[in-house]
């Protein structure tokens, strides 16, 4: 698990990042968002060890991080920008890499590099922004380490490579003790890979939250009523996050489960009612909205 | 988790990334050992049959003795090229992102990095070495005394690499771009030199008193600035030894063996500061000019106020106009400029240009204050002298006043030979002898100085300057080394008057002092230790060599010491001298030739006991040609004179027309009243001189012994028919 506590970092007269306060915890895809400069790199480039907070502390697994070799070796960090030794190819980046973490897996390594087809042997400076994006991902899943600290790796991904990446962080989650932690500035991005996600804005956290206990608790519901009486009443026992209406149709946000929902309105029968599901946006947008913020000016 | 040989994968891994670093250096030794061995073998086989030792000796004492020093600038370079690019990922967010992340502490990666360029430049150097040894087995230029040679020459190799390695890496830790930490580790690899030279120009300019003679010929070597800088270090450690006498000299050069432990502990302290500089240094520091915010300021200052002296200097030296104007025109514009750019440097953005008010006033307040203490000599430094209680003994130089005329080799090879002053400095040591603090003192508190005159046309019928110049033809330099009992050494260097009753009593009290003559004179102190092989002997018509036996220069000595011993100032004054002797030794780097050792020694007609015995060895010092040894005598005259001290200038102009004589009677009256010019270059006998005449004379028969030197009338004692 990763926790971080009233971690502050200052680059000179910037605040990078202020207070926040962090759980991540393990088995799960945790995803940070945030507009450029809200603190997300550095945040991450902390929880990997490479900066020290200027005040308070973020441990892995009740230790440490900076300056704890032994906790970095479970650690595997992306950059936004991946260095690569000069000249070196895919291989001789696995034997990089390989003197580091013990657990380095070359002949799978071999195997996925295959797979994606990247080609061993050639110069990694002779490969696209998205073939390099690829191949860091594939040396931090070989390396085999426990947590994985992606900045912005997804963004320069394709959807295919984007749904391979998801299958292969699902397998790993699956079959061993793993926690990748995914820093983005595209929400759409991380919809269909984050299990919780993180909003940082201007150096602190905005919120925290579990996406599925985040889905099963609001929910997009369309309804008609047979009179605008019924309506009020109905619409005033929901505890509506938004409401919009078209016409005689009420498209309404709604705090709460979905039975729960459709049982208060199904109280008034109505001549219409359906529950659609939220995006990871929608979601967001209504409950930054809630604690005022307007998360169309922080994120998208 | 860290693997039992984690050291040896990263220093693999470093290898692997910086191939090009060995392989430089390889072909840097290769050019820098194999290739000059070769030539120096070449060089001195052509030669060999000069030289009184065989190849041995020249691989053992210069390939792996002295020449060392051209190696040391190979190791300094390759220092310079492991440091710099083995640490500048530093200055690179990418890269420090990765190495960072990994799980390896700052301690593992900064000594693995250390040790990787460490043997970047070992390996190279050590295989080529092994190769020059493969080449001097096989020209039979090694035995086994070469060996410690080796070795010796392989450690100090090192160490000067580790020393200016270790500078490289703290100058790309503190530093957060390459050209800033290439021009960091310039400054710190010669900044303590720069202020030894500043210190010097300084103290040149400002006090008329300083004075130095504890440099080795090194204006760069000052005891008063601690050598800190691998560049001062590594001048001092080659610098020629500091020999104080002919005899030490007479050895090979050789380390200051007490000096490497100075480079070892420098070496290991500078290593471990650019140790704590990585560790304390925050990984975001990438990019940024300077990586400690803190050290700004510090390193600001640092430059600044050096640069602002060296800008002075710099505008005094343009068009020669050395006037104290542009000396402060130059400090003021250099000390705004580097601020000005060391702030553009530091922000690296022209905006920053005027930032830091406050640290600008105060760098220039430092300046100003450094400035009045050299200009108005705030702390009383030509003014000084030690009272008689303070000091163990004293050294006087008077110039001009004792016959020693050249410089004293004390090396081998003559690379570096002591001043007659420098050697009295050494050597002298004058105890209980009150005219010495008294003649001090008075100087001091007289503080006369040349005075210099802008010249202008008809300048010479100046009433002021003609009564200048005639004042200041008495004026003599004097130098003191007050020696504490710390063994610490002030040197002054003071004008003095020799006209004044005063300074001429106090200088005869320093002259009668057997300790002066005895410091003054290297033979004095080495002749019982020196086998000479002849003397040359020149009088004033006549040169030639006598050889010597071990009896006879104990013998010539103790008559000559003796009669030396009486010598007094006032007939070094006023006695023209009849002769020179200079002990000559066997020419060390060629072995058909003597060499000068002593100088030329005077002899005066008071030294009647070592004339005779000169006389009794074969030449016969007195023994002056007649009208009927010589053909002709050509007399030039001089058509405009300049001179300073009543010498001739190099400007002087002769007539083209020179009349000759070769009337006997005229000859015999123009051998009667000529002197060597060789004794007229003494400056103490300028005025017993005529030099409106240059006097050449042919004999009638060759004959070696006749010295082929030029004479001038005796002042007064031009004849009649010539005038």
């Amino acid at each position: 698990m990763i926790t971080a506590v009233n971690v502050t970092k200052h680059f000179e007269e910037i605040t990078a990042v202020n207070d926040v306060n962090v759980t991540i915890k393990n088995r799960e895809v945790f995803g940070l968002i945030g507009t450029n400069g809200a603190g997300k790199s550095t945040f991450l480039r902390m929880a990997a060890g490479v900066l020290k907070p200027d005040s308070g502390k973020i441990f892995v697994d009740d230790q440490i991080v900076y300056e704890n070799a032994s906790t970095k070796a479970d650690i595997f960090y992306i950059s936004d920008d991946q260095y690569f030794l000069p000249n070196a190819t895919p291989r001789d980046m696995a034997v990089f890499y390989k003197d580091y973490f013990k657990s380095f897996d070359r002949a799978r390594f071999d195997e996925m590099l295959g797979k994606f087809q990247l080609k061993a042997n050639r110069k990694i400076n002779t490969f696209s922004k998205g073939m390099k994006k690829q191949l860091s991902v594939l040396l931090g899943i070989c390396a085999n380490t426990k947590y994985l600290f992606c900045d912005e790796t997804f963004d320069g991904l394709d959807p295919v490579m984007r749904q391979a990446v998801k299958s292969i962080f699902a397998g790993e989650l699956s079959e061993r003790d793993f926690t990748p932690v995914i820093a983005s500035h595209n929400l759409r991005e991380l919809e269909d890979i984050c299990d919780c996600v993180g909003i940082l804005h201007q150096g602190g956290v905005l919120m925290q939250k579990d996406l599925e206990e985040m889905k099963l608790n609001i929910h997009n519901v369309q309804c008609v009523f047979q009179s605008l009486e019924e309506e009020k009443t109905a619409l005033g026992l929901l505890d509506i996050v938004k409401a919009e209406k078209r016409g005689s149709l009420n498209i309404i946000t709604v705090r709460g489960s979905e039975k729960e929902i459709l049982n208060k309105i199904n109280t008034f029968s109505p001549v219409f009612a359906e529950i659609l599901p939220l995006t990871l946006e929608e979601i967001f947008i209504s409950e930054t909205e809630v604690v005022g913020y307007d998360i169309k000016e922080l994120i998208f | 988790m860290i693997s039992k040989n984690l050291y040896f994968k990263l220093i693999k891994q470093d290898f692997k990334k910086r191939i090009w670093c060995p392989i430089l250096i390889f072909v840097a030794c290769f050019l820098g050992l194999e290739v000059r061995m070769l030539m120096g073998m070449e060089q001195f086989t052509q030669y060999s049959d000069l030289r009184p030792y065989d190849i041995t000796v020249y691989i053992r004492q210069y390939f792996f003795g002295r020449e060392a020093m051209a190696m040391s600038a190979v190791a300094c370079m390759a220092a310079f090229l492991c440091g710099i690019s083995g640490y500048t990922y530093l200055h690179s967010k990418i890269q420090v992102d990765l190495y960072h992340s990994l799980p390896v502490s700052r301690t593992q990666l900064f000594w693995s990095r250390y040790l990787s360029g460490f043997l970047q430049f070992m390996i190279p150097f050590v295989m080529n070495i092994i190769i020059c040894i493969g080449i001097a087995v096989g020209r039979k230029a090694i035995t086994i005394q070469t060996i410690p040679a080796i070795f010796s020459f392989i450690g100090i190799q090192m160490i000067i690499f580790v020393l200016s390695y270790s500078v490289a890496v703290i100058a790309t830790g503190l530093t957060g771009n390459l050209i800033i930490s290439i021009l960091g580790t310039g400054v710190l690899f010669v900044y303590s030199t720069v202020l030894e030279v500043i210190l010097f120009l300084m103290s040149t300019r400002f006090f008329d008193t300083y004075t130095v003679y504890n440099s080795r010929g090194n204006i760069a070597l000052n005891d008063k600035i601690w050598c800190f800088s691998p560049l001062s270090m590594i001048i001092k450690l080659f610098a020629s030894p500091n020999n104080t006498t002919q005899v030490a000299a007479q050895k090979f050069f050789k380390y200051d063996s007490s000096y490497i432990w100075v480079l070892i502990v420098a070496a290991i302290l500078y290593s471990l500061a650019a140790y704590i500089i990585f560790v304390k240094r925050a990984s975001e520091s990438a990019g940024k000019s300077i990586a400690f915010r803190v050290a700004e300021p510090i390193i600001k200052t640092m430059i600044v106020i050096p640069a602002a002296f060296y800008m002075g200097f710099f505008f005094c030296s343009i068009y020669y106009i050395d006037t104290d104007e542009w000396f402060l025109f130059g400090v003021i514009f250099g000390f705004t400029i580097v601020c000005i750019l060391m702030e553009i440097i530091y922000r690296i953005n022209l905006h920053g240009a005027l930032m830091h008010k406050k640290q600008f006033l105060f760098n220039l307040a430092c300046t100003m204050l450094i400035l009045i203490v050299f200009w108005y000599d705030v702390a009383g430094y030509d003014t000084y002298v030690p009272s008689d209680s303070q000091l163990q003994s004293c050294a006087v130089s008077i110039s001009d006043l004792m016959p020693l005329q050249q410089d004293i080799r004390v090396n081998e090879f003559g690379v570096h030979h002591l001043s007659p002053a420098e050697y009295r400095m050494a050597n002298m040591e004058l105890q209980g002898n009150s005219s010495v603090m008294e003649l001090a003192r008075k100087a001091a508190k007289e503080q006369l100085a040349y005075r210099n005159f802008d010249y202008y046309d008809g300048i010479e019928e100046s009433p002021e300057y003609i009564e200048t110049m005639k004042r200041q033809e008495n004026y003599r330099n004097i130098e003191f080394g007050y020696k504490f009992p710390s063994g610490k050494v002030i040197y002054r260097s003071y004008i003095i008057d020799i006209s004044d009753e005063t300074t001429l009593y106090l200088l005869s009290g320093i002259f009668n002092d057997s300790n002066y003559k005895v410091g003054s004179t290297p033979i004095f102190n080495d002749y019982w230790n020196v086998s000479f092989e002849a003397i040359r002997c020149q009088s004033n018509f006549k040169i030639g060599d006598i050889t010597l036996t071990p009896e006879r220069q104990a013998k010539l000595m103790e008559i000559y010491y003796n009669e030396y011993m009486k010598l007094t100032l006032d007939t070094v004054m006023h006695t023209l001298p009849v002769g020179t002797l200079d002990f000559m030794v066997r020419n060390i780097n060629d072995k058909y030739h003597y060499s000068s050792y002593s100088g030329n020694m005077y002899v005066y007609p008071q030294f009647t006991e070592t004339i005779a015995l000169i006389k009794e060895y074969g030449f016969d010092m007195l023994e002056n040609p007649t009208s009927e040894d010589v053909e002709l005598i050509r007399l030039t005259k001089e058509k405009t004179t300049s001179s300073y001290n009543n010498l001739p200038m190099a400007d002087s102009e002769l007539d083209d027309e020179p009349k000759e004589y070769t009337d006997k009677e005229q000859i015999q009256q123009i051998l009667d009243n000529i002197i060597n010019e060789r004794f007229y270059w003494y400056p103490n006998y300028g005025d017993l001189f005529d030099h409106c005449y240059f006097i050449e004379i042919r004999y009638a028969k060759n004959d070696r012994n006749n010295s082929d030197s030029n004479y001038l009338f005796i002042t007064g004692q031009i004849p009649a028919f010539i005038q």
